[in-house]
């Protein structure tokens, strides 16, 4: 878990009206789903525009283990004997704040139980362990996300969980958008971040052929940081979109080639 | 004597006329799979695949020795259509291994940026000059091929005086793509370029030659000294020849063209009868191949082969055949001894090797498999283990009625093992002879996906078993065994399984109830039962539409009993009406591209077991 409320700007550039519908969702208290592939920036769009909204953000990566009650909270022992210490969605629900479950699917299965009564008109939040009965704050707020895909497809969200969510749609940028993303966050010239965009769709269209997954924005920026350091520019997309994309030796030489013909 | 003469001869003249470098040559099977991902990483589409093209028949100027030793006719091109990219099985045209292969790179890219192409000339030149812009790495590599190509073409000084004209032209257009708007003319093809893509076989050069002339009688009045010839030069890569009125079996040629008899082989297509008789190797060694346009009744054909094959020819049974029962929905009842299976197994397929356009994808596939051997995961809450169970031990603590006596408060890692067996059982109805492609058929499709599966489960130990099930009418359901439980996978069952072969009608509950008392024998603690299927339940007599529905519903509910998870896996994209109700909303998976299902099929199983 994680909170951030840093008052740095994030930045974030919007693909569409995605802004827009986030904020509608947020001041109509309705939860959001947020479905795309990995490294699209969904992350970075929930960090946004909870600052923009002026909310806190509670972050929880989910995992094969994740259980209720690490979302809910737990009694710890402390010098005065035991004391119950609420979990990352009972702080937003209490104070107020965007809680985002980030990759929602791999969470277990008890989880829903606590999520659905949040997501309807309910907005509560039962704590058996204390035998609490939570209202939600005004300003709270649920994200999740997930990235559908076929190797979600068995474990990909039930349609009685999905049902309760406003789903936004994220892919990777435009061209255009996503050069310009690149200049922003690592300052590298606009030709080689064209370059480099133009580069990173071809190994997309790799997807589901010789690869599991495309090269991620997230990727993208990785190469240019790389490319602004010492490295050689060829280096630098190897080691950022070749290798970590693939194990296969013949798909990375290839994917040499592709470097090779643009840098 | 005359004989041992003319092999010597042919040899010394073969030898002086050889050009290229065989020592450098490279062959395409090494960068196969290399040039496909480059390909379709360039923009290719993404179902064409990278294939090796055949020699073809070219029509250029050749000096006087390589006309006496009759060789240079023919060169493998780099062309494509809407199936393939096809390039040269060897490269060795370059002094040097490394242009060689950057040659093979430079024809991928080159394909991946003009998909069609409608004039050869100009477009070669433009998407050189396109792909040279959008990836200025590639600058560099395409001056040094450029120079090494023209380096390998006749000095211009050294050919007729009619042709000299247009290789200058070619050879600038090489060198500075972009520069030269126009092919002068001159007889015969131009030296062929191998840098440049060529047009499918059908259309070729003369062509766009032909548009050449015309454009160049209006311009330049000097050089048409003989338009009409250059025009009428005998193209004859394929021609459609309408013999309603000949004989059939005779010869048919003319009179002027008598020493070319050669290229009429009077081959009807359209009857099968004749396949005895070696047309493939005849048609390898022709350029042209002649199509008839006489149908004989063809469309008044029936096609007989739904008889049962001979007994003699037939796969070899297992056992008597067993009799199953049959849900009849309107009676509301199960008929029993309705149903007559008949487990066999194919005697004649011979044991095989992992195809080779498989190996990458097995290689993958196993490497991934290995390491989903048992994996240790710590379990909360038990009586014995190596740490202790902090929130079990606080949840005790908090509540103050609660005793020590008789609590789980250890996290104990265990050997979170797959103890799970499964029974594939693959539709081989006669719907799975429809093509994919033109080279792929469904049941090839499949075949390919079991092969896969089969190397991956094997990696990781888990039992499985494979069977293939078609039928006709309730009397006769074959049930073909491809691997068993009991034996491993090896060079034996992949032979059994590369033999499969469409066969008749798909009575699916019959063969789900065989392959649950197949399966009920297992005894592992979890059981899956994965079904590929290509359409819904049918069978020629009043089993299909709602009948064969209910029945296989019935079946399935039957699996469900006996503590089996069954899992459909379909291609049929109407699916969606009837496969919720047959397995589940959550039990069957719909595969929209069919060619998918090799690499799916595996990542469907660990989905599958990680979620039970």
């Amino acid at each position: 878990m994680s909170q951030t409320n840093n008052h740095q700007a994030i930045h974030y550039q919007a693909q569409d009206r995605e802004c827009e519908i986030f904020n509608a969702a947020a001041n109509n208290k309705l939860p959001v789903l947020l479905k795309g592939p990995t490294g699209c920036g969904k992350t970075r769009f929930v960090e946004y525009m909870a600052q923009q909204l002026k909310r806190p953000l509670f972050t929880v990566a989910c995992h094969d283990d994740l259980s209720a009650t690490d979302l809910v909270g737990r009694h710890l022992i402390g010098a005065n004997g035991t004391h119950w210490q609420d979990g990352p969605l009972t702080r937003a629900v209490r104070e107020g704040g965007i809680c985002y479950l980030d990759e929602v699917v791999e969470a277990r299965k008890d989880t829903t139980v606590v999520i659905h009564p949040l997501t309807d008109h309910r907005r509560l939040l039962p704590i058996d362990r204390t035998g609490e009965l939570v209202e939600a704050h005004p300003d709270f707020m649920l994200v999740v996300s997930y990235n559908p895909g076929y190797q979600n497809l068995i474990k990909g969200l039930k349609p009685s969980t999905r049902q309760r969510f406003i789903a936004l749609e994220f892919d990777y940028p435009q061209a255009k958008l996503e050069a310009s993303i690149i200049c922003q966050e690592t300052g590298l010239d606009t030709q080689r971040a064209e370059q480099l965009v133009l580069l990173g769709e071809e190994i997309r269209r790799l997807k589901d052929h010789d690869l599991e997954e495309g090269a991620s924005t997230r990727l993208l920026i990785y190469a240019a940081k790389l490319m602004q350091s010492s490295l050689s520019t060829a280096e630098a997309c190897m080691a950022a979109l070749a290798q970590p994309l693939s194990d296969d030796r013949d798909t990375i030489k290839a994917i040499e080639r592709l470097v090779n013909a643009h840098f | 004597m005359e004989e041992f003469i003319g092999e010597v001869w042919h040899k010394y003249i073969s030898a002086k006329v050889a050009t290229g470098y065989p020592e450098v040559a490279l062959e395409l099977t090494h960068l196969q799979s290399q040039l496909s991902t480059y390909f379709h990483g360039l923009g290719g589409a993404p179902g064409k695949v990278v294939e090796a093209a055949e020699a073809r028949a070219i029509d250029n100027h050749r000096p006087l020795l390589q006309r006496i030793a009759g060789s240079h006719r023919r060169a493998a091109l780099c062309w494509q259509d809407q199936r393939s990219l096809r390039l040269p099985p060897v490269i060795d045209y370059l002094p040097e291994k490394s242009l060689n292969e950057a040659l093979y790179f430079w024809l991928a890219a080159l394909a991946a940026k003009l998909p069609k192409m409608s004039h050869w000339f100009l477009d070669n030149q433009l998407a050189t000059l396109t792909i040279l812009k959008t990836h200025p790495g590639l600058k560099r590599g395409y001056e040094q091929l450029a120079k090494a190509v023209v380096e390998q073409r006749p000095l211009i000084e050294h050919l007729p005086q009619k042709l000299q004209a247009r290789e200058l032209a070619i050879q600038q257009a090489i060198l500075k793509p972009g520069s030269v708007e126009s092919l002068p003319l001159a007889a015969g093809e131009p030296l062929f370029v191998p840098l440049w893509l060529y047009p499918a076989p059908l259309f070729d050069v003369a062509n766009n030659q032909a548009q050449d002339d015309e454009e160049q009688t209006s311009s330049a009045k000097k050089e048409t000294n003989k338009p009409q010839e250059t025009l009428d030069t005998p193209r004859k890569e394929a021609q459609r020849f309408d013999d309603e009125k000949q004989t059939d079996g005779l010869l048919v040629f003319k009179l002027d063209a008598l020493f070319s008899w050669a290229e009429q082989v009077d081959m009807d297509r359209s009857q099968q009868e004749d396949l005895d008789q070696d047309l493939q190797g005849a048609a390898d060694d022709l350029d042209v191949i002649t199509l008839s346009k006489k149908r004989k009744a063809g469309s008044a054909k029936v096609k007989f082969d739904m008889d049962l094959p001979a007994p003699f020819t037939d796969d070899l049974y297992l056992g008597p055949g067993i009799k199953l029962p049959e849900w009849n929905y309107k009676k509301r009842a199960m008929l029993k001894n309705f149903c007559f299976l008949q487990p066999m197994v194919s005697d004649e397929a011979t044991p095989k090797k992992l195809p080779n356009n498989l190996k990458k994808e097995a290689n993958a596939l196993k490497r991934q498999f290995n390491l989903l051997r048992p994996l240790s995961a710590l379990q909360r809450r038990q009586p014995f283990g190596d740490e202790i169970d902090l929130d079990a031990w606080l949840d005790i603590k908090t509540q103050p009625n609660a005793t020590l006596d008789g609590e789980n408060l250890y996290l104990a890692k265990k050997q979170n093992e797959r103890d799970m067996s499964t029974l594939v059982l693959a539709d081989l109805s006669m719907s799975t002879d429809s093509g994919v492609t033109t080279q792929q058929r469904v049941v090839d499709v499949i075949r390919d996906s079991l092969v896969l599966f089969s190397e991956a489960l094997s990696a990781c130990d888990d039992p499985f078993a494979l069977y293939g099930f078609s039928s006709i009418k309730n009397k006769q359901i074959r049930y073909q065994l491809l691997k068993n439980f009991s034996e491993t996978y090896s060079d034996e069952t992949r032979g059994r399984i590369m033999a499969i072969e469409p066969g008749f009608y798909t009575r699916m509950g019959a063969a789900i109830r065989q392959s649950v008392s197949v399966l009920k024998l297992q005894k592992s603690k979890q059981k899956l039962l994965l079904i590929i299927s290509d359409g819904k339940p049918n069978d020629i007599d009043h089993y299909e539409g709602r009948y064969g529905i209910e029945d296989t519903r019935q079946a399935i509910l039957e699996v469900k009993r006996q503590g089996i998870q069954p899992f459909c896996i379909t291609i049929d994209s109407q699916a969606n009406d009837y496969l919720p109700y047959l397995f589940g909303d959550q039990g069957f998976a719909l595969v929209r591209e069919i060619q998918q299902l090799p690499k799916l099929l595996p990542k469907l199983y660990l989905n599958l077991t990680q979620s039970i």
